[in-house]
């Protein structure tokens, strides 16, 4: 019970950790490349759920600081370094897709296991 | 001290302003592109000299980005480990791009090549990056540069393996940087940093309260770095990619590239986890019995390959085991032997990528079996494809032997000689598939039947300092060896 509290009160982390393995599963055994490159924006997508939880504290605030007031701020950290992991997950989905295009003029297909075919028939 | 306590920093802005710089110059001055890229990568080799110079005489230092300590600012780390693998990363990628200015201009479409100069400098900047650096995000987002642009310098070649290849490594690769990130997440919830050093110290106290982040943490860690470098059953992206990609690439990617996170995965290992906790999870079991598996099936599939560059590539997956065999067997000298494998097998296996590459750009073959007679049109080539292979077999006068050696002794010093069987038999597996090629090369009676372009000079010149440098380092360790020995005994 005490287990399924603690649980509870941390869904956020199991959610975070729930989509990483959808994610993960997903990118490693579907054959289509493109459904690879959508699981692999869910995978990179919970990690940064993860960074962001992480650094919130309930009641919290953004951390401008108030001349005058004492509030409690969350963490801006994990927030800020989330927005480089944002960018670093595009440039890899955008230059992912290019290959994608440049697979499809060779091959005609975007399915894993019939470009494995076309290259065995050859 | 003045510049020079910066160049730290300057060694990787010089490396990435020349990748801004190169596809500009490539479309206004073409001629200037190459020795621009050249100049800057003999310019940060001397500042890594430098930095060697200053650590011997001053010891371990830090630079502050921007003059930031680190709670708050990105802190690079200064010691003989990390100047070493500076050193080897900067070293063989320069005599690598003076042998690819030639390969590339007939592997390559002449408008890519501005582009891959760019590419080729931040791979190499980012790199130089890995080992400096102390802080975890920025080895991520370092680790993210390098993935794309060695993913890149596969995939500009554009013909269909290629770029197979690379989506399947881009794949994985994610999937490694994706575990490596979480990983970091684990550690940053109960210690608040992202600094080596300050989470180094605030984990014992978070290991007592949350047990199992730091099991999470460096089970997450040896999948992220095992998959980028190949470590046994994540090495599937390895074959495909180092062989599709032109020469001077799997050259770069088989020589360097999986080295550099082999060396993260010892910092993480040895610098931010404590000692005691380390010992408390048998890390480093794991990974002695993934790269004793590696060394092994790495050989015995190189072995029935009929391709000459995946054969190389298969064989690469053998000798990365070497250097994790190092960080498995936990003792100074094991670690010695693999950090001075991971030097010489840059070398040699760079060498004989460039063989491989001298031979498709002269005759065009990949075929193992067609290559009977080839040292009667290309000697000096097969020479030093001879002296590659005598090194990764362990031949006395080589650089292998003294890798191999000290991995030996490191494993009976810890008392476990099965490893010591393990060295001598992928030895005598390396024999096995080296040998043929070697024998058929020079002793088969007809003559060679494919036609042969003469090879351009800078391109031979490449490969004999490449031979000079495999036995020098075979001749006369004893300095790199002292080196290595200083270094590793920081982390003891």
């Amino acid at each position: 019970m005490e287990m399924l509290i603690k649980v509870l009160h941390n869904y956020y982390y199991m959610a975070a950790i729930l989509l990483f393995v959808i994610g993960m599963h997903t990118m490693l055994t579907h054959s289509n490349l493109i459904k690879k490159v959508i699981a692999m924006n869910i995978m990179d997508t919970s990690v940064f759920l993860l960074f962001v939880a992480v650094g919130y504290t309930y009641g919290g605030q953004a951390p401008i600081v108030q001349q005058g007031k004492e509030v409690i701020y969350i963490n801006p950290l994990p927030s800020s370094l989330m927005l480089t992991g944002i960018v670093v997950a595009i440039s890899i989905t955008a230059y992912a897709l290019s290959l994608i295009v440049k697979i499809y003029r060779y091959y005609g297909t975007v399915d894993y296991d019939e470009i494995c075919l076309i290259r065995s028939q050859e | 001290m003045g510049l020079a306590q910066h160049f730290p920093a300057l060694i990787i802005a010089i490396l990435l302003g020349i990748a801004f710089l190169s596809p500009i110059l490539y479309r206004w001055a073409r001629k200037t592109s190459a020795p621009a890229l050249i100049t800057a990568l003999s310019l940060s080799l001397v500042m890594g000299i430098v930095l060697l110079i200053q650590v011997h005489q001053g010891g371990t230092f830090y630079y502050h980005m921007g003059g930031w300590p680190p709670p708050f600012g990105v802190e690079f780390k200064v010691d003989f480990l990390r100047v070493y693998m500076l050193l080897v990363v900067l070293a063989v990628s320069l005599w690598i791009m003076v042998y690819a200015l030639k390969d590339l201009e007939h592997e390559l479409k002449t408008e890519m090549l501005g582009w891959y100069y760019s590419l080729y400098a931040l791979l190499v900047g980012s790199m130089a990056g890995i080992a400096l650096t102390n802080d975890l995000f920025n080895l991520f987002v370092l680790m993210e540069i390098c993935a794309i642009s060695a993913c890149a310098i596969i995939s500009i070649k554009e013909d269909r393996a290629c770029l197979e290849a690379s989506f399947k490594y881009l794949i994985l690769s994610a999937m490694g940087t994706g575990c490596f990130l979480l990983g970091v997440a684990m550690l940053y919830m109960v210690t608040g940093q992202f600094n080596y050093d300050l989470v180094n110290e605030a984990l014992p106290a978070a290991v007592e309260q949350y047990p199992n982040n730091m099991f999470a943490a460096s089970s997450l860690f040896i999948v992220a770095f095992g998959t980028k470098a190949a470590l046994f059953p994540l090495h599937v992206w390895l074959p495909d990619a180092h062989a599709s990609a032109p020469s001077p690439s799997s050259a770069m990617l088989s020589g360097v590239v999986i080295k550099i996170y082999a060396f993260a995965l010892f910092i993480m290992f040895y610098q931010l986890f404590p000692r005691p906790l380390l010992d408390s999870i048998p890390l480093n079991e794991i990974v002695l019995w993934l790269s004793t598996a590696g060394i092994m099936f790495g050989s015995i599939f190189a072995m029935v390959q009929v391709d000459l560059k995946k054969m190389l590539a298969y064989s690469s997956i053998g000798q990365i085991g070497y250097v994790f065999l190092g960080i498995g067997l936990d003792d100074t000298i094991a670690l010695t032997g693999g950090f001075y494998h991971l030097l010489v097998h840059a070398l040699m296996k760079s060498m004989l990528f460039m063989v491989a590459g001298v031979i498709i750009y002269s005759t065009g073959i990949r075929q193992i079996k067609q290559l009977a007679g080839v040292g009667q049109v290309l000697p000096l080539t097969m020479i030093a494809f001879t002296v590659g292979a005598a090194s990764m077999i362990g031949i006395p006068g080589t650089g292998g032997l003294i890798s191999k050696w000290y991995l030996a002794l490191g494993a009976l010093e810890v008392g476990r000689p099965f490893f010591v069987v393990i060295i001598l038999a992928s030895s005598l597996l390396n024999a096995v598939y080296y040998m043929p090629i070697i024998v058929n090369a020079f002793m088969h009676q007809e003559t060679f039947e494919h036609e042969a372009k003469p090879v351009p000079r800078q391109m031979l010149v490449t490969l004999v300092i490449g031979v000079l440098a495999v036995i020098f380092f075979g001749v006369a360790p004893g300095l790199t060896l002292t080196l290595l020995e200083n270094a590793i005994a920081l982390f003891f």
